[in-house]
């Protein structure tokens, strides 16, 4: 299903709040990559959610953003008043039941991807087989395929969901380069950026999880 | 008939043509045990299927007669079970449907062999090495119900313990439930052994149909079983497939009981199972004071104080090691499990969100504990009917899913003896010193092996 009008285009507060809502507590550059928008004007946009108690700020080496609990519900209040204004509700609902067929299929490629069965004993995926990780990551190419009419459908209704299709497409990307960590391992990797969009649309639709 | 096989002892077609599922199945016919009447539609229709996108020409009067004939055999329009099998095992891959009515039979057979081609089937193929072209077989049996009355239920029963080998009978049950409840781990299970008390009669055939399915396959077998009504039915059984430290006691323990040569037992253990049981467990003493089961995501231990929320890990983890205990895992719980030693989910399996992560940061893991709670207001989790505060040490096994409380032992070698036994042969079979690595000696003796 396909909306037929312009995308919805979200503000930028919200669009900073939701990003934290969706990736959990993180960095400046994981913020703005995740929103889509120049580190300065996040970084503002964070202090001034910060001021209003929505989300805080963590020091040290292991410092970061997180959600406030008052933030996380103010989050669920606009993104499902943003969702009733735009009313791309079925819209969005329809590309959830896309993407729960392809969940199954995604976490089964990254499961073999960190483990496979030699011996008929499964063992950790030490990445010495090059055959075997490229069955893998030609699996994930076709199913990346198919997710690319899911993304379409959402980023037709609402602007906020187009970042998904970019990082989803770098992560493969730089996996197939053989950054073998943007499969599953790292911040940026296709199963966390596939766990944000999933985490989204259950938060976009209010569904607990 | 052409297309259509009798779930009988007297089948003899292989495994390509009934399907792995369906020849264990006939298997246990042979061996005189309960199996619920049915046939099975063999991989030939479903390669037809495939080439012509419809039903071969016949099937549907093979199948009318085939209906009919169970019908006669229960004595009632029965219930039906229409189940995917091919030659190779794809677990949860393909389309099983359930309390069929006997008239929806065509178009339930039409959708399993549909599911043969779905993308995800097709992936699992392409991962596992198994080839596109085929097909599946179909099994279709009249259902027998765990949820009949109080004298029913379902299970699974391993012939050894599949975690340590032990030869005692290990397992699951669920009284007045149906077996899909089990596997699915939706519902709590009682350990096997409660069947002795409450289904005695249920108790003593299971232990027979244990001991004969053993005799036959000479290995540690696994039965998924329902009861109904105190009557016993088998509705799968697998030879084998035990890891680590399990496969090489089973190997050994089988050799002594004269069930197989040294010969076999070795090559019953690949050197890849010893890298496995390398891997630290909790020690599977009777002191260890268990407080869940669940599955195991990411093989290791991790002991820690209970954290039930990520900041609450994070802020934790500064005094010590935790472990992350959470219903399920969210982009929002992944700084607690980076500052935890290891996580608890109630939900999901090992190809869930929570095991991806928690194998990308090479956590320890145990997934899929169906009574787990955890009470973030009152600083809690509960199992089993009991509560642990938050800051409770516990110990997690991500190989074998048990989550204990306390600081159990861990060990790297429960097989010791076993393994010290084995290898011995192996250096038996291949003239070769003790001291050379594990893996190293087992190589060896299958080399030799192999050319004889």
């Amino acid at each position: 299903m396909t909306w037929p009008g312009p995308p919805h285009a979200t503000s930028t507060d919200l669009l900073v709040l939701h990003a934290l809502r969706c990736i959990g507590f993180a960095g400046l550059g994981r913020v703005a990559a995740a929103a889509g928008l120049p580190e300065p004007d996040v970084e503002s946009e964070l202090i001034d959610l910060a001021v209003a108690g929505l989300v805080s700020h963590a020091a040290g080496d292991f410092g970061g953003w997180g959600l406030t609990e008052a933030g996380r519900a103010v989050d669920a209040e606009r993104i499902a008043g943003e969702l009733e204004t735009a009313g791309t509700r079925t819209v969005v609902a329809a590309a959830y039941d896309g993407f729960l067929v392809l969940n199954p299929e995604l976490l089964d490629l990254c499961t073999a991807w960190q483990m496979r069965s030699v011996d008929g004993v499964v063992t950790l995926n030490d990445h010495s087989d090059p055959g075997y990780d490229a069955r893998v990551l030609d699996r994930l190419t076709d199913l990346d395929r198919r997710a690319e009419a899911v993304c379409a459908d959402l980023s037709a209704a609402m602007l906020r969901f187009r970042r998904y299709r970019v990082r989803l497409t770098d992560a493969l990307a730089s996996a197939r380069s053989g950054a073998l960590d943007d499969v599953t391992d790292s911040t940026a990797s296709y199963h966390i950026v596939w766990f944000q969009l999933h985490e989204d649309l259950l938060a976009t639709l209010g569904i607990p999880r | 008939m052409t297309w259509i096989h009798p779930l009988a002892a007297e089948t003899e077609d292989s495994a390509d043509v009934l399907g792995g599922q369906a020849h264990g199945l006939v298997d246990l016919l042979r061996l005189g045990l309960p199996v619920p009447p049915g046939f099975v539609i063999g991989t030939g229709a479903c390669r037809a299927f495939l080439a012509d996108g419809r039903l071969p020409d016949g099937l549907d009067v093979e199948l009318a007669a085939a209906v009919d004939e169970l019908e006669a055999a229960t004595g009632r329009p029965p219930v039906l079970s229409v189940r995917s099998g091919g030659r190779e095992s794809m677990p949860g891959m393909m389309t099983t449907i359930l309390n069929l009515p006997v008239r929806q039979v065509e178009p339930a057979v039409v959708e399993v062999l549909s599911s043969w081609d779905t993308p995800r089937a097709q992936t699992y193929r392409e991962l596992h090495g198994i080839p596109h072209h085929l097909g599946t077989a179909v099994t279709v049996q009249a259902m027998v119900f765990g949820n009949r009355d109080h004298h029913s239920g379902s299970g699974v029963a391993f012939s050894r313990n599949p975690n340590t080998g032990e030869h005692a009978p290990f397992g699951e049950v669920l009284f007045g439930r149906q077996g899909d409840d089990v596997v699915s781990g939706r519902s709590l299970t009682r350990p096997l052994h409660e069947l002795a008390d409450r289904e005695p009669a249920v108790w003593a055939g299971l232990l027979d149909a244990l001991h004969r399915v053993e005799d036959h396959y000479r290995d540690a077998c696994h039965l998924e079983f329902t009861f109904e009504a105190g009557a016993l039915w088998l509705l799968q059984v697998r030879p084998g497939r035990f890891a680590g430290d399990a496969a090489v006691r089973v190997a050994t323990d089988l050799a002594d009981e004269g069930a197989i040569g040294r010969g076999e037992a070795l090559l019953r253990v690949s050197p890849r199972q010893l890298q496995h049981v390398r891997i630290p467990r909790i020690a599977p003493a009777d002191e260890a004071d268990v407080l869940a089961r669940g599955l195991g995501a990411c093989p290791g231990v991790a002991v820690g104080r209970v954290a039930t929320t990520a900041d609450n890990a994070a802020r934790m983890a500064a005094d010590g090691p935790v472990v992350l205990v959470r219903p399920a895992t969210s982009p929002l719980d992944l700084h607690g499990l980076a500052a935890a030693a290891g996580v608890v989910t109630a939900r999901g399996g090992p190809a869930s969100h929570a095991a991806v992560v928690a194998r990308a940061m090479g956590k320890p893991a145990v997934v899929g504990i169906a009574d787990l709670t955890v009470d973030v207001a009152g600083a809690a989790v509960g199992a089993g009917g009991r509560t642990v505060p938050e800051g409770t040490r516990i110990a997690i096994d991500g190989t074998g899913g048990e989550v204990v409380v306390g600081s159990p032992r861990i060990v790297t070698t429960a097989a010791g003896p076993h393994l010290h036994r084995l290898l011995g042969w192996a250096d038996e079979v291949s003239g070769g010193t003790p001291d050379r690595p594990e893996a190293e000696r087992l190589a060896a003796a299958h080399a030799v092996l192999g050319h004889r």
